[in-house]
């Protein structure tokens, strides 16, 4: 039993096959996509491209919103041969580790957010970083990436790249200077953060465009601590955005995701090692993350508005000694952030008097943000750089990073600021009041 | 994919170089470095493909036969040539035979070339230093009919980069960067 129709994205056909001529009258063109469908933008604001960019009510029903196609496999046709004969099998449904409808929903979503032209969801942010670096190197390639990287992805660089023979060499993303020198004849890529953890410091990323595109590097940046609401990453000349979704993206901490995108070109060479290292996501997470960005707009002003007041509130404390929040003054990266984020986010870093024990005496004592690692959830979580994310650092190692004892990672979800204000406040008047010594 | 080149890719990059040829733009390097007597060792320098920069780390060593007072550790440069012209070819009647719908089974260059070194010892006055001819022959199994295989193999030769180079006159820029070493 087969189905006649295109099963797939119908703006995409098979190339003509030449007659005559040369290579040079093939028709065939690249266009975004693969999309279920080509429906013209809903608006232009990000809300609206939120609810609606890549959400497909059910044709047979008319069930509102993506339906979750549960499948592991689709029933071919000879259209769906060709595509995998001719080399567009990205464009039809065949196997769900190749694409599935839940998949090209979600992934329209973001490609929308992030003005893209394709985007490709992945099983874990990893997998997305994976996939994109690997896409864009060749045997003895080199990388230039910053050198306060999240650990994952350190790992990538320091434990699986010279396995392969290829090299990267870490750099102080605050120093162009560096950067620049680090770029060998063989360098395929340059790899950076938006906005770094747990320092939060804001990258200039246009900064380091310029430099890419003079030296003839790939530019890829990890947009994790920035979604499209803060920054659409593309627009300022990055090749390819890359998120860990399980974050801010999806907002619910309740799934494991990435996504990659960029221009069709990019993602078109991006989408064989997803099949190849196997990354794809589920088709139940896919519907959880596009119901999670429906609200990414609205949910990141919420952040933001909790976050700012909340970091106010924790610079002007008595006990807490140092606050980075790049739309606080004092951040030093604050010019760079009003220039590069139309929103803020819910991360805060910030450093307690007491050390690290009476960091964990904090994070104890308080109500409302959960003790755990990850950020982005509607819910506040907190944790500490130096039992978790630079567990394996000494003292000074992490104090050479420039984070101090007593430094505290918190991510401040969607609750109301006066509570969580609230709860700092007693938790502080807790810990401070008993009769253990201030200073560790 | 048919002979397992996508031809939707190439179609969409032919297109796309169409509207920016700075894409089309290959700049290669090889850097040669003398080993001892006939023997060299070749090393490719990252390449260029359009505006961007890509690693190619391979190497290769050449060498004359004993009887060239070599010690036939590698292919000679004579060969090498021949790979280099043959490879093109191969690529530019696959790409050829993939954009005409055609599966291939097999293909098969055979290259013979005869060269008369009275010109490189400097010996003849009417041999040329070079090959005078290279014959090849082109084996070829597959679902395209005996005109289309003859069609493809005049139009891939006729856009196969090396084997143009080797046909038409081509400018040769070099110099010599010397340093006398006090003996």
């Amino acid at each position: 039993m087969s189905n006649k129709n295109i099963l797939g994205d119908p703006s995409s056909i098979a190339p003509d096959y030449l007659n005559d001529g040369w290579l040079n009258e093939l028709g065939r063109t690249r266009g975004a996509g693969p999309f279920l469908a080509n429906h013209p933008a809903p608006g232009r604001g990000m809300s609206t491209t939120c609810v609606h960019a890549g959400t497909h009510d059910d044709p047979r029903t008319g069930a509102v919103g993506t339906p979750i196609y549960q499948a592991s496999t689709f029933v071919l046709n000879d259209n769906q041969y060709q595509s995998v004969e001719d080399g567009f099998a990205r464009d039809r449904f065949i196997y769900s580790r190749y694409g599935n409808p839940s998949q090209w929903a979600v992934q329209e979503k973001l490609a929308a957010l992030e003005g893209a032209e394709s985007a490709i969801v992945f099983s874990s942010g990893m997998a997305a970083i994976t996939s994109t670096v690997m896409a864009l190197v060749d045997k003895g390639a080199h990388v230039v990436a910053s050198s306060d990287l999240y650990g994952g992805t350190f790992n990538l660089f320091n434990q699986e790249f010279p396995t392969f023979g290829m090299s990267c060499t870490m750099v102080d993303s605050y120093d162009f200077d560096a950067i620049e020198a680090a770029i060998q004849p063989n360098t395929q890529l340059m790899y950076f953060e938006a906005i770094t953890n747990p320092l939060l410091k804001v990258i200039d990323i246009p900064r380091l465009v310029e430099i890419a595109k003079r030296r003839n590097v790939r530019l890829v940046v990890d947009a994790t601590f920035a979604p499209p609401v803060a920054m659409r990453t593309l627009e300022h000349g990055v090749d390819v955005v890359v998120h860990s979704a399980s974050k801010y993206l999806n907002g619910h901490s309740d799934l494991i995701a990435g996504v990659a995108a960029g221009p069709r070109k990019l993602i078109d060479m991006i989408w064989p090692r997803l099949l190849n290292y196997g990354g794809s996501l589920d088709p139940h997470a896919c519907f959880l993350l596009e119901r999670g960005l429906k609200t990414l707009d609205v949910r990141m002003r919420a952040h933001e508005e909790s976050a700012t007041a909340l970091a106010k509130f924790l610079e002007t404390h008595p006990r807490v000694k140092k606050v980075f929040y790049p739309f606080l003054e004092s951040h030093p990266d604050y010019d760079t952030a009003k220039r590069l984020l139309k929103n803020g986010m819910g991360n805060i870093t910030f450093v307690i008097e007491g050390g690290d024990k009476a960091a964990l005496r904090l994070v104890d004592a308080l109500r409302i943000p959960k003790q755990a690692t990850s950020l982005g959830g509607v819910e506040s979580l907190i944790s500490l750089p130096f039992n978790t994310s630079q567990a394996t650092f000494t003292t000074r190692q992490r104090a050479d990073i420039g984070i101090d004892p007593g430094c505290v990672r918190l991510s401040v979800g969607i609750e109301d600021a006066d509570d969580l204000i609230a709860d700092f406040d007693r938790a502080f008047a807790t810990i401070y009041s008993s009769k253990e010594p201030a200073h560790a | 994919m048919r002979n397992n080149i996508p031809v939707a890719a190439l179609s969409e990059f032919v297109n796309e170089v169409a509207d920016v040829p700075e894409e089309a733009l290959m700049d290669y390097g090889l850097e040669i470095k003398w080993e001892s007597g006939t023997r060299s060792r070749s090393e490719t320098k990252p390449m260029k493909v359009g505006p961007h920069q890509i690693s190619r780390s391979f190497t290769w060593k050449s060498d004359e036969p004993r009887q060239l007072m070599g010690n036939n550790h590698g292919p000679n440069p004579q060969e090498l040539l021949l790979s280099g012209l043959g490879s093109c070819m191969m690529v530019s009647f696959v790409a050829g035979a993939t954009a005409a719908g055609i599966q291939l089974e097999t293909v098969r260059i055979d290259f013979d070339a005869t060269l008369d070194l009275r010109g490189f010892m400097g010996l003849g006055t009417n041999s040329t230093v070079g090959f005078p001819e290279v014959k090849y022959r082109i084996y070829v199994t597959g679902d395209g009919t005996e005109e289309q295989f003859a069609e493809l193999h005049r139009k891939s030769v006729s856009h196969s980069p090396n084997a143009q180079t080797i046909m038409n006159p081509v400018q040769m820029t070099g110099e010599i960067i010397s340093t006398q070493i006090e003996s």
